[in-house]
């Protein structure tokens, strides 16, 4: 039986946001591992469930993919890249199940020292439709196919 | 025409809450009035009401008052895939908490 784990609390500051906050008996260093550290991630992540770490490339802009076997049989994959990774101070990354491809979450893993070695984890999660996502990727990709035009023009223009 | 929000967001509002998962579920069974569903999950009659004007707006459920019962059945709006993603995700975020709980238990003092 688990004593030391205070029962999370959940809340939703804003729509779209799931926030889930939990206190553990161990320092920030053990934590920080078990949440970095490949073959730690391999022991819980999974809830039960056997993982198997494809990839997880922990810097910015990295590839993550952790692909879950339950007992029976059944298999899902997770996968994302990070966005920010700060030592024992926070990740933030995108996290998509391969059963709903396009709608991303933005996963943020906050930790906290809570004095006589606990830990405080505060985790959020932030929904994207993939209306948002793809308007979001068209709005960048419009704006750098105009640019990418004119100077086509400008160079067109040069060579006549 | 009504204009419900959009899918994400609805799916949001039903099943971000424990109590909105409940109520559209026992719904789902039969009709009920809104004191009998502030009984059912031991809350006041202004915080249901508060649960079940959000479920309406969504969509998910309506209500008709007769005489002075207001009773709730589901509406013309289902849930979609996105709401029982999300439902998944926020269960899945809690277990491997609790699954992240047990393994710094079942390590400590394993090494420095």
């Amino acid at each position: 039986m688990i004593t030391t784990t205070k029962r999370h609390t959940l809340t939703t500051p804003t729509d779209r946001t799931i926030r889930v906050e939990r206190e553990f008996d161990a320092s920030r260093d053990r934590v920080w591992r078990a949440y970095t550290e490949p073959e730690l991630v391999a022991q819980w992540w999974g809830r039960g469930n056997k993982v198997v770490v494809e990839r997880d490339e922990g810097r910015r802009g990295g590839h993550w993919r952790y692909v879950e076997h339950s007992p029976d049989g059944e298999v899902n994959g997770f996968e994302g890249r990070y966005r920010e990774i700060i030592p024992k101070d926070r990740i933030v990354r995108t996290f998509e199940w391969d059963g709903m491809p396009g709608y991303t979450i933005l996963e943020t893993a906050e930790f906290f020292d809570a004095g006589e070695g606990r830990t405080r984890v505060v985790s959020t999660s932030l929904f994207f439709s993939p209306e948002e996502r793809d308007g979001m990727l068209q709005s960048g990709m419009e704006g750098g196919m105009a640019e990418s035009f004119a100077a086509l023009d400008r160079l067109l223009a040069e060579v006549r | 025409m009504v204009q419900y929000p959009s899918d994400l967001d609805t799916a949001f509002a039903a099943v971000a809450d424990p109590t909105r998962r409940g109520v559209l579920e026992r719904l789902g069974r039969r009709e009920a009035s809104i004191s009998e569903l502030a009984e059912a999950f031991d809350m006041t009659l202004t915080g249901m009401k508060k649960h079940v004007s959000i479920l309406e707006d969504a969509g998910l459920v309506q209500t008709q008052k007769v005489g002075r019962v207001r009773t709730c059945t589901l509406g013309p709006r289902r849930l979609t895939a996105e709401a029982a993603w999300i439902a998944d995700y926020q269960r899945m975020v809690e277990a491997r908490l609790d699954s992240l709980g047990a393994f710094l238990e079942r390590t400590k003092g394993d090494q420095p």
